[in-house]
């Protein structure tokens, strides 16, 4: 049997940067493979070539041939011919991919109004058992609703709906759950899982994530710098990794590190605590009191939280939980309406004049290393700011100091005279750390730090937090949506949902017997590797 | 249900605005040097004569009793007299507003289908041959002052060629047409470019938007994805610098009106502040008040029927 999808020696470049160098691999009719590598490592672009759904500076050469028929050849309307009808894609982040004017219904019906004759009922027929397939529950009543008004995951869902509209035989998805939370993830990862078994789908998924990709996929590809570096089945590649590379991407998977012993938290008075703390976004305005309406919005409800000094919290909970807000609470980026947040004995000073004296003891780490920085700020001034501004140590000791805090994030010396455009995701977000150790707080609070990471940079943040919380006793409050994460960081965990604590206790003991269906559910979503070398041990 | 409280809101919160705007225009023409009664009673009459006139129009009370009356008068709806053509300010507003509101709309039905095109034209291939000479022309008619390109206008197509009058407004719709075609054309010649400028940005923008991909990996092609995804998505912010446009429109008619000689709000109001013709200077600032504030209530209707994610 030939393959449905044969790609032989493909490769992008986009002027003088090559993006995928001869890349080769078959997909079988109802099979499912997995890219899997990290970002720039060109999984996104080969994924794209497929259908020729890149820039026009982009040079692709090799050949891809579906169905016996060379797409790289293909004039353009042939490929309008084939992309959707035959080859479908399914993106990374369903809210920017989805037209946000135009109604979920009419977006699924896109496809089937171009490729196919139906018209009128029997496409609104057809939309509904798209959105019934995909499990979006009511259909009716989302048929006309805006994207803005569905969750994340059903965005998602909408989106799978519209490729599938035309009974494609290949659905391309690119990174589709990066951008979702552990539980939603799952929920479409089983549907993916279920279109296959049942519709004879056949699946590229590209990830950078490999327990995500070995839920769906038996084949596996490993990409790394534009270059296939290894191939096979999905357990051989997992259980018997012959690349570097490949050993790294495994070993970097939460899963497959150590799980820190229960390490007891000191006792003693608390260094940092919130008590009935109540955030509300939004005020009532005018046209309120004159419509009858509510414009306010409680994000954070009765939210209590005690950390004692070198301990470590963790917050978790899906978007929108209120997890960041109470971290931003607790700097005094956002006010609560109440509630009382307690330092070191102490009321805290988050507002006022003492208000800098308090943030050099808190410190905030942002999710997008990106954002945080000065763009046109170099690494070594970003660093220094702090120390000269508020003077923790002599000026011509500042160049020393950098030097040092530097070194203790693992950023090459050279690298102070870059600006962060000229940086990797992670060597930014360890330059944030650093600014915030510049401040040497007592307490340190990571918002989502590790989230716009991948997994390998994720080990190594992890690794160096791990570190700082042992050599400098740190106190971390640290936030994730990634219960992994927070299973081999913190002593004790909060769980989040719609802004209430649902659940609080030691780490282990969350974990191990959840007292929720909620905490339940998110435990159960961590994408797991396939047990081929038994790595856990309890 | 919520739309209709909304727009009973919005006109209420125009009545604050109006007062600030009819306070405004008070104190500015009272403190403006120059009295309509002489004007109005001529070189030769006495300070006798000058002190009836004065009484019987109520200008020798005090400046804030006057106010106080004007409003009296005002909520009753009664924009008082015109001093100079001694008749009643709304039946002035009601024969001249039609013009000027004739013309603004003229100008944006001419102005709409170029910066459509054009804007298209220029976004298809950013810096291309089309786009580098519709940014040129645009440049240039943003430089051109308006008064000068309306008299070369009116002293070439009007004078010279004769194909268009020089003046006035005609009687039927079609001679309304024809009469206001070369005022609404200079208006025009530097509205376009600014919306332009700003639609092209908008499809620029929208163009490199992630739902276009997810659009062409569904095969619509690239015409149907710019149609049906990027033009709606990139009209909204073009539409509100346009409801600031035509009401800018509005208050700057009064310079193609009075090289025109069309009469419309423009020549009215240009004519009474002049004449010092308080209560029709009065009355036209706020019939120009009360226009914007409803093309702006329009254009914000209009958003919210354009895109689902803005709530009235």
């Amino acid at each position: 049997m030939t393959a449905l999808l044969s790609v032989r020696d493909l490769t992008v470049k986009f002027g003088a940067l090559t993006a995928v160098s001869n890349v080769s691999f078959d997909l079988e009719r109802g099979g499912a493979l997995g890219i899997v590598g990290e970002s720039g490592s060109g999984k996104s672009v080969t994924c794209r070539a497929l259908v020729r759904l890149l820039p026009d500076t982009a040079r692709i050469s090799g050949s891809v041939r579906f169905d016996g028929q060379s797409i790289l050849d293909a004039s353009e309307s042939e490929l309008d011919g084939l992309r959707g009808k035959h080859i479908a894609m399914v993106f990374q982040s369903p809210a920017s991919h989805l037209d946000p004017l135009m109604r979920v219904g009419d977006q699924v019906a896109e496809s089937l109004r171009k490729h196919t004759d139906l018209s009128g009922t029997k496409i609104r027929q057809e939309v509904l058992r798209l959105l019934e397939l995909v499990r979006i529950p009511n259909p009716e009543n989302w048929l006309h609703a805006y994207p803005h008004q569905l969750s994340g995951g059903m965005k998602q869902r909408v989106m799978i709906a519209g490729a599938l509209a035309c009974q494609a035989d290949i659905l391309l998805a690119d990174e589709p759950t990066t951008a979702l939370d552990a539980t939603v993830q799952k929920r479409i990862l089983d549907l993916l899982n279920e279109l296959r078994r049942d519709h004879g789908l056949s699946i590229i998924f590209v990830s950078h994530d490999l327990g995500a990709v070995s839920a769906v996929c038996d084949d596996l590809i490993v990409m790394r710098r534009s270059e296939l570096v290894e191939a096979g089945p999905v357990a051989d590649v997992i259980g018997n990794p012959q690349h570097d590379y490949t050993r790294m991407l495994i070993a970097s998977h939460p899963d497959r590190q150590a799980i820190t012993t229960a390490r007891r938290g000191t006792s003693g008075t608390p260094l940092i605590e919130a008590r009935n703390l109540h955030v509300r976004f939004g005020n009532r305005t005018l046209s309120d009191l004159f419509t009858g309406g509510d414009s306010r919005f409680t994000a954070v409800r009765d939210g209590n939280l005690v950390v004692r000094p070198g301990e470590a919290l963790g917050i978790v909970g899906e978007s929108g939980s209120g997890k960041s807000t109470i971290a931003r609470a607790l700097v005094g980026l956002v006010q609560p309406v109440a509630g009382k947040i307690g330092f070191d004995g102490n009321a805290a000073q988050i507002t006022g004049a003492r208000r800098v004296g308090y943030l050099r003891d808190v410190q905030l780490i942002y999710q997008h290393p990106y954002e945080a920085l000065n763009p046109r700020m170099t690494i070594y001034n970003a660093i220094a700011e702090p120390l000269r501004r508020h003077r923790l140590c002599a000026p011509s000791d500042v160049p020393d100091q950098v030097a040092d805090l530097m070194a203790q994030v693992d950023l090459w010396p050279e690298l102070a005279s870059k600006i962060p455009g000229q940086l990797s995701g992670g060597q930014c977000q360890r330059v944030a750390i650093a600014r915030a150790l510049a401040m040497n707080p007592r307490v340190l609070i990571a918002d989502e730090i590790t989230s716009a990471l991948d997994v390998t940079l994720q080990a190594q943040i992890l690794d160096l937090l791990l570190r700082l919380q042992k050599e400098r006793g740190l106190t971390m409050i640290f936030i994730s949506h990634d219960l992994a994460v927070i299973r081999k960081l913190c002593h004790s965990v909060i769980v989040m949902r719609r802004g209430e604590i649902v659940e609080t206790g030691p780490t282990e003991q969350v974990f191990d017997t959840p007292e929720t269906d909620y905490t339940r559910d998110l435990i159960a979503a961590i994408p797991h590797l396939p047990e081929a070398v038994p790595m856990r041990s309890r | 249900m919520s739309t209709l409280k909304y727009i009973c809101w919005r006109l209420l919160m125009a009545l604050p605005v109006l007062l600030g705007v009819s306070v405004v225009t008070f104190v500015l023409m009272a403190a403006t040097p120059g009295d309509p009664i002489r004007l109005l009673a001529g070189a030769r009459a006495d300070a006798d004569m000058i002190a009836l006139v004065r009484e019987r129009y109520g200008l020798d009370e005090p400046i804030l009793k006057q106010y106080f009356i004007y409003l009296k008068n005002l909520v009753q709806g009664d924009l008082g007299n015109s001093l100079r053509y001694r008749q009643p300010v709304a039946d002035l507003i009601a024969r001249h507003y039609p013009v000027t509101l004739f013309l603004v709309i003229y100008t944006v039905v001419l102005t709409l289908p170029p910066v459509v095109f054009l804007s298209v034209l220029s976004a298809r291939k950013p810096n291309g041959v089309a786009d580098q000479v519709i940014r040129v022309i645009g440049v240039l008619g943003l430089a051109v002052p308006v008064f000068w390109l309306a008299l070369l206008f009116a002293r070439f197509f009007g004078a010279q060629l004769g194909w268009f009058p020089v003046s006035g407004y005609g009687e039927t719709f079609s001679e309304h047409m024809w009469h206001l075609f070369l005022p609404a054309l200079s208006t025009m010649i530097w509205v376009v470019p600014i919306l332009v400028r700003n639609l092209r940005a908008a499809l620029l923008d929208e163009m490199n938007r992630d739902y276009v991909q997810a659009g062409l990996s569904k095969g619509l092609g690239r015409k149907q994805v710019f149609r049906t995804h990027v033009f709606p998505n990139s009209v909204l912010p073009t539409l509100n610098l346009f409801a600031v446009i035509v009401a800018y429109l509005l208050g700057g008619s009064v310079i193609v009106e009075t090289v025109y000689a069309v009469p419309g709000m423009g020549n009215l109001m240009v004519d009474s502040i002049l004449a010092r013709d308080y209560f029709v200077v009065q009355g036209a600032t706020l019939v120009f008040a009360l226009t914007t504030m409803l093309v702006m209530l329009a254009v914000d209707l209009l958003s919210t029927v354009i895109d689902p994610r803005i709530t009235a």
